[in-house]
């Protein structure tokens, strides 16, 4: 990891509230709002003010809205607009989604997001940043389930189903 | 053989029409390659006397207000005007023309990596924090909150050489007061435009500068992949210097054609030959040449109004010519016609030139140079056609004595009844017509007389506001022997400027402390910047607990080091780096003494504005541009007045001497000023308040004026020779008219005032004098 010896872990919820707004309420460790809506994030934090900028600065985050909104609308041809595509499915029925970004000027911050599943359920969203840094989503029940000190490996292993 | 002795006399006059037309070419051509025409709107104002007007001369075309230029980008959709707003900004600080260009971003490369270190120095953190343990840990906390945030991604890369973000700080604070909405990176307005600030390297108010930077502003944009179908809408004092230059010279040029060929029509009208016409014109082209060439020797650079009025001014030598025409009886030889004109030529050459000769002693450069260009211009067109016309003019000519119009006319003005009182009544409707007048009598304020559209302003009012741009009226200057006493004086300001604020007298002020802290104020910051043993013991102690990866922060810890032994960042070392141009426009050195200049934005309350100044001795001033221009004009007004009057001296002295009478003089110069007073009166009555172009027209109307009152004054007892008189001052009055009646058809006020007082001026001069002349008997008008 870049600049932490040890991941960080935050637990919350992700909504999609439809069109290309989704929020982000962090209650753990702090209470934290973000909210991305008209290519514009607008965090608020507990005790502080508003802060907001243009999602054009955080291509992370530009990717993600595209990939969530995309796989939770179903809209496989913006999907396939800004990502090349590789799925993976193994006979038990999990799945690996690989999104690679096809905008090379987001690519450089973005490598790949991976999204990881079983039947009908997606379980882990991997972003894996182009400093080598990941950061790693436990989705649904799953999220219950994030160690205090997780590793790669032990993440990886709750991921598949392990 | 009769045409022998003709032929060296044909000779002679081609060689003598060669040689003067070889003699104008090349005075055209040499002036054409020496000749440096300035634009700049200054040099036409006056001089300034008083510390405020020397600073509003500065500022009204070099302070930091009247350089900016207010950018709107629209017509793309959100995406497209953010990207075009960056590329702009892009080309633009790599151009020398552009001092700053602002668009909201924040660049971390604009910042030159070796000041990095200087932020602890520059940002205000350490005046109430100091950098240990306690608040490390605290900003470490608030860093990994950032970086669990969506915000990480901007952060990361800050991180380890930056943990207290003190960069981000300086970038806020020295971000204008009232910034616009930020979107997609860069400013916008409320009506969805991508808002830039540009200030550029030349003067505010040199048109031609102007007109190249802004030029320079669109050619980049439309070179921009997408900034084709963009449209740019651009404000500011140095686009409506271009936009008020432009106007005047379009209207200007149209009516100056106009006037021409009116002018050509009414001299083949009154003549009947198109070599006279032709001829007529050479005397006024030397008169101008010479004054051209006069100009560019004594000067560096002639102004391109000077050119402008001077050319009107010069109108007054198409008289010469004129002159010589009209008097030139049948069959009698040019020159002698022109010999017996003479004295009376020459007595009017030399009295319009001690008229301009007031010009001169304004003391204001642009009329200086006026005044060079027309008398050198009087005097050559005078003296050509005195010593070069002459063989030059047909041998045999029409006396227009002759014309039989021309008869019944000068038999008409003859009846007219001539009571000795007529004088005495017009002095009393001058004076009753003054008294009755209402309203202000001086037009003070210069910008009413280049007046942009409403529209303009309209847009102007609405970016100034979008962008928290400085007023360009008010200034707060700091005044200081060096630029750190500056900076240290700008600093014990700042509470005092706070409290104004926080009373919402204004909106923001900003000083020049706010860019650049004094060296004190560094070095005492120095002080409490720990060393690296103090601060490595204090990191250890902050992360603790922390999940960041030991060593990360060795870059912060470098900076520290570095940033405790470096030299307080002066102005000048300051001013070499981009961030540094902004207030390098705020330091100004004026006679070995320094001066901050802080702009204000939002004035709600002038007074307490003011209030500013009356603590600090004279060391701090609230300077009102308006008024100080106001005040200017006035000291201005009352130098033209003062050399006026010793002209009106002067000229009744040569006057007097010219005609060796006194009498003789009166008949001169009474209704010459008469018309002059009665010119002023009509204006005042029909509510025209009086500037500084309305002084320059009555003096030009006062000098034609006095052509008439000399001619019609010249008792010849001849009554063919009262009819010359009438036909030549007739052309001279109706050429006047039609050039300065057509100016006074113009809708921009300058051009308006010099038209409507100088037709005016020519109206009542011609009737006064021809009614004030001593009557001619009427037993002249039997005699042929």
């Amino acid at each position: 990891m870049q600049v932490l010896d040890r991941p960080l872990v935050v637990s919350g919820e992700l909504a999609w509230l439809g069109g290309d707004t989704l929020e982000r309420h962090v209650q753990k460790p702090h209470e934290e709002t973000a909210r991305i809506a008209q290519g514009k994030v607008s965090q608020q934090r507990e005790g502080k003010g508003e802060r907001s900028f243009s999602l054009e600065r955080a291509p992370q985050l530009k990717v993600l809205v595209d990939s969530f909104v995309a796989l939770l609308g179903g809209d496989a041809s913006r999907l396939r607009k800004a990502f090349a595509i590789a799925r993976r499915g193994d006979v038990h029925g999990a799945w690996s989604l690989t999104l690679t970004p096809r905008d090379l000027a987001v690519a450089r911050t973005v490598a790949s997001i991976r999204i990881d599943g079983e039947g009908r359920e997606a379980r882990c969203m991997w972003m894996q940043e182009a400093d080598g840094d990941v950061a790693v989503d436990l989705l649904g029940d799953l999220a219950a389930k994030m160690p205090a000190a997780p590793t790669r490996e032990a993440l990886a292993t709750l991921c598949k189903g392990g | 053989m009769p045409d022998r002795p003709r032929m060296p006399q044909r000779a002679r006059v081609a060689l003598l029409a060669a040689g003067w037309l070889l003699a104008l070419a090349l005075l055209g051509l040499w002036v054409a390659q020496r000749l440096h025409v300035g634009t700049d709107l200054r040099s036409f104002m006056p001089a300034p006397t008083t510390p405020d007007q020397r600073l509003l001369m500065e500022q009204v075309g070099e302070g930091p207000g009247s350089r900016l230029l207010l950018l709107a980008i629209s017509g793309k959709d959100e995406a497209t005007l953010a990207g075009l707003s960056r590329g702009l900004a892009a080309k633009l600080k790599s151009d020398p023309r552009y001092t700053q260009v602002l668009n909201g971003s924040f660049d971390l490369a604009a910042l030159d990596a070796r000041l990095l270190p200087y932020r602890y120095l520059l940002s205000p953190t350490l005046d109430t924090q100091p950098l240990d343990a306690r608040f490390l840990h605290d900003e470490l906390e608030q860093r990994l909150d950032d970086l669990s945030s969506p915000a990480a991604g901007l952060l990361k890369d800050l991180l380890p050489r930056d943990p207290t973000l003190e960069v981000l700080k300086l970038a806020q604070r020295w971000a204008p007061a009232r910034s616009p909405e930020v979107r997609e990176g860069v400013w916008f307005s409320p009506q969805g435009e991508a808002l830039l600030l540009v200030q550029t390297a030349a003067p505010g108010f040199d048109p031609d500068a102007q007109q190249a930077a802004i030029g320079g502003i669109e050619a980049a944009l439309r070179a921009l992949p997408g900034g084709h179908g963009a449209r740019l809408t651009v404000s500011g004092p140095g686009y409506f210097s271009v936009v008020a230059s432009a106007q005047t010279r379009h209207q200007a040029d149209w009516i100056g054609r106009v006037s021409t060929v009116g002018f050509i029509a009414l001299l083949l009208l009154a003549y009947r030959s198109v070599a006279s016409l032709l001829l007529a014109a050479l005397p006024v082209a030397s008169g101008a040449l010479a004054g051209i060439a006069a100009l560019t020797l004594a000067y560096p650079q002639v102004h391109g109004i000077t050119l402008a009025f001077g050319f009107t001014l010069l109108g007054v030598a198409q008289e010469y010519p004129i002159r010589v025409l009209s008097h030139r009886r049948a069959g009698e030889d040019a020159l002698a016609s022109v010999r017996d004109l003479w004295p009376l030529l020459l007595t009017a050459i030399a009295s319009a030139c001690i008229a301009y000769l007031a010009f001169y002693a304004s003391g204001v450069n642009g009329l200086k140079q006026l005044a060079v260009f027309t008398i050198v211009g009087l005097l050559a067109a005078g003296f050509s056609t005195r010593y070069l016309l002459p063989p030059l003019l047909p041998a045999r000519v029409r006396d227009v004595a002759a014309l039989p119009w021309l008869k019944r006319l000068r038999e008409a003005v003859d009846a007219l009844p001539r009571p000795r009182w007529i004088p005495w009544l017009v002095a009393v409707l001058i004076i009753g017509m003054l008294a009755l007048a209402r309203g202000p009598f001086w037009q003070n304020d210069l910008a009413a007389l280049t007046p942009l559209p409403t529209d303009l302003l309209q847009r102007d009012a609405r970016l100034r506001e979008a962008l928290g741009a400085p007023d360009v009226r008010y200034l707060v200057i700091l005044e200081a022997a060096t630029p750190e006493a500056v900076l240290a004086l700008s600093e014990r300001m700042q509470p005092k400027v706070d409290a104004l604020l926080a009373r919402h007298a204004v909106d923001a002020i900003e000083l020049p402390s706010r860019y650049l802290p004094s060296a004190a104020t560094q070095r005492a910051r120095q002080q409490k910047l720990p060393d690296r043993a103090a601060l490595e013991r204090a990191l250890a102690q902050a992360t603790e607990g922390l999940p960041f990866r030991s060593g990360l922060f060795a870059p912060f810890v470098a900076d520290v080091e570095t940033a405790r032994t470096l030299p307080p960042l002066t102005p000048q070392a300051f001013a070499a780096n981009p961030l540094g141009q902004r207030l390098a426009a705020m330091l100004v050195e004026r006679d070995g003494r320094w001066l901050g200049l802080g702009t204000v934005s939002g004035v709600h309350d002038p007074a307490a504005l003011a209030a500013l100044a009356q603590d600090d001795g004279n060391a701090v001033r609230v300077l009102d541009l308006k008024a100080a221009a106001e005040s200017l004009v006035v000291a201005y007004r009352t130098r033209i007045l003062q050399a006026l009057l010793a002209a009106a001296v002067l000229l009744v002295l040569t006057i007097g001497l010219a005609l060796r009478s006194l009498r003789r003089a009166w008949h001169v110069l009474a209704p010459m000023t008469l018309a002059t007073f009665l010119v002023l009166a009509v204006e005042r009555v029909a509510d025209v308040e009086v500037s500084l172009f309305h002084l320059v027209a009555l003096i030009l109307a006062g000098g034609l004026g006095l052509h008439y009152a000399l001619f019609f004054e010249r008792d010849t007892g001849d009554a063919a020779e009262q009819r010359r008189t009438l036909h030549a001052t007739l052309i001279c009055v109706l050429s006047a008219l039609l050039v300065f009646g057509m100016l006074a058809w113009a809708t921009i006020p300058v051009l308006r005032a010099i038209g409507l007082t100088v037709s005016l001026g020519v109206a009542f001069h011609f009737c006064l004098s021809i009614l004030m002349a001593p009557h001619a008997p009427a037993d002249h008008a039997a005699e042929e």
